[in-house]
């Protein structure tokens, strides 16, 4: 479900493409389908996973820092064919989503996400969670993000952050 | 120091071969981990604590974690750097439980008892008591009640500090080989700080060490940066250490995308891979020297990383025999065109708990402690280049680790 922000107004069609926006980004993480992920993004995008320590005192140090869908397109490559890590499952959980405005250059949403993580013959444990800022765009016909900034609350991440949120 | 042939249980003995074998019960023993406290992080070390660009102006404080001990960095009203423990002198209660700010006096919230930015005891409620009843013993001294100090020592804008007086300066603690390669780094260029990066891993402090003063495994296990020439067996490189092998080095030279008769044998070398945003891996050389990859290991708790252009201090926090945290702390200089610290945090991408290389190590040393637990009467093999503990001009070799272990039963009298 999309709510508006006090003053916003939009029309349901639009609050069911951003339900599918969101809805389907979290099923391509849930499926572990990471060569989809990039395509949420237009081809000038900026994605970063940056603690709420560095964001709030406006430091720009981001756990990840990508600038372009090529940045992200290199990191799903890097984690595919580069990286060593144990096998996990990771959950992504998108709720509260509240479109706060619309304007010119697009639209600011914002919402929640826990992520969690089970890692082989361990229990499922909370591993992220903070808050999405988001612009998203009508890219040729397609709804997608242009700015996708999660802060995390912790900057203490339990093991390793492989897989996006 | 006490003396050094008390074992915690008695039974722990080191390997007859020496510092090239490592038993598994150093990264697993409670009592082992007790002794590092109290020999390493609270005996006559020099500890890493904070930068100066974190608390530049009086008053300004910094938590930071030294061992298992919590202090506080503040700039006192001389300009000075104090390090305190975060401990109220009444009821241990913390008097900082901010990560950063300016303060004029440190308050406990319990009962309000109030100490200067010298830790000194100002005052405390009620320590006459009220209408007659009550109070503080006549006798109570409030000069024996402030927050315990720490001695304190700084360089080029790095704050280092130590529970024990050591007997050195820093100076002399790091030796004129490790203090070349901190000097190349902190020159006295002003710093700025870009961020924090904070991880907690399953596994003994130690093995952050062993893994930064293992040239060895980057060429096989980080395939980004074999694949990319970043760093790389077959390229011109070094490993020095200081005279008692408690610091280390290890130097490289960025290389190109290219096969010969070293990539052959690392299976890590993807010579198909492209990345799609080059952006990523552009780095200027902004240091004298041909070096690209400077990664110092100074004892007891401070990696000093220059990888290109990425800059950070890595404290290691041990939090018990098997967790430590690991914290980064990203910095560039003041003086920095936008577009270099634009790259210093593109190159981010390569470092912290989702680095494009460093995740790889983070998750090597949790399976390592994953196998070394429950084997406590196992021993891991230190031969790679040997059993001698020399500098050596390529990266084939473990010998900074035995350094590393040298020193360290000399301390931990194993």
């Amino acid at each position: 479900m999309i709510a508006a922000a006090p003053g916003v107004r939009a029309s349901p069609a639009l609050r069911a493409r951003l339900a599918d926006l969101y809805g389907a980004y979290d099923a391509a993480l849930a499926e572990g389908e990471y060569e989809r992920w990039p395509h949420f993004f237009t081809e000038a995008c900026v994605y970063k996973i940056i603690p709420r320590e560095n964001y709030d005192s406006g430091l720009p140090i981001a756990m990840i820092y990508a600038e372009s869908r090529a940045m992200l397109t290199d990191r799903i490559a890097a984690l595919r064919k580069t990286m060593l890590y144990a096998p996990r499952i990771m959950r992504n959980l998108t709720t509260g989503i509240v479109l706060h405005s619309i304007d010119a250059d697009g639209m600011r949403l914002a919402a929640s996400f826990a992520a969690f993580q089970t890692l082989l013959n361990q229990p499922s444990k909370v591993f992220l969670v903070g808050r999405y800022y988001d612009r998203a765009v009508d890219d040729a016909g397609t709804l997608r993000f242009t700015e996708r900034i999660c802060v995390t609350d912790a900057t203490l991440v339990p093991t390793s952050l492989i897989f996006p949120i | 120091m006490a003396a050094p042939d008390i074992d915690p249980r008695g039974s722990r003995h080191w390997p007859a071969a020496g510092p090239s074998r490592v038993p598994n019960w150093v990264y697993t023993d409670p009592g082992i981990f007790a002794r590092e406290q109290e020999r390493i992080f609270e005996g006559p070390s020099w500890l890493y604590v904070c930068l100066d660009a974190e608390i530049p102006n009086p008053g300004d404080f910094t938590r930071s974690k030294l061992g298992t001990r919590e202090v506080v960095a503040v700039r006192g009203a001389n300009g000075a750097v104090n390090v305190l423990v975060n401990r109220c002198a009444h009821r241990s209660m913390q008097v900082c439980s901010a990560n950063r700010g300016t303060v004029k006096e440190f308050t406990c919230p319990y009962h309000q008892w109030t100490y200067d930015l010298e830790g000194k005891l100002l005052g405390l409620p009620f320590r006459r008591g009220f209408r007659g009843q009550g109070g503080m013993p006549e006798d109570f001294q409030p000069e024996e009640h402030g927050l315990q100090r720490l001695a304190v020592a700084g360089r080029h804008g790095v704050v280092f500090a130590s529970f024990a007086q050591p007997n050195e300066t820093l100076e002399d603690y790091l030796g004129p080989t490790m203090l070349g390669w901190f000097d190349r780094v902190f020159s006295g260029r002003e710093l700025t700080v870009l961020g924090y990066q904070r991880q907690r891993l399953p596994s003994n402090w130690k093995l952050m060490f062993e893994n930064i003063k293992d040239p060895y495994h980057a060429s096989l296990l980080h395939v980004f940066l074999v694949t990319f020439g970043l760093f790389r067996l077959d390229q011109q490189s070094a490993i020095e250490m200081d005279e008692t092998g408690r610091h280390g080095v290890l130097v490289s030279r960025r290389g190109e995308q290219k096969l010969n008769d070293a990539t052959a044998q690392m299976s890590a070398f993807r010579g198909d891979l492209r990345l799609a945003d080059p952006r990523l891996l552009e780095p200027v050389r902004e240091f004298p020297g041909d070096a690209t990859v400077v990664m110092q290991t100074l004892w007891p708790n401070l990696i000093v990383q220059q990888q290109s252009n990425g800059l950070a201090m890595r404290q290691i926090v041990p939090i018990d025999a098997q967790n430590f945290d690991l914290v980064w702390t990203h910095f560039g200089y003041a003086d920095d065109p936008p577009e270099m610290t634009q790259r210093r945090l593109r190159q981010s991408n390569l470092f912290g708990p989702a680095g494009l290389v460093s995740a790889d190590d983070g998750e090597a040393m949790i399976l390592s402690q994953a196998g070394i637990a429950g084997n406590d009467d196992a021993e891991c093999v230190v031969e790679m280049g040997g059993r001698e503990i020399a500098n050596v001009p390529h990266m084939v070799t473990e010998t900074a680790i035995r350094g590393f272990y040298q020193h360290y039963r000399a301390v931990m009298g194993l």
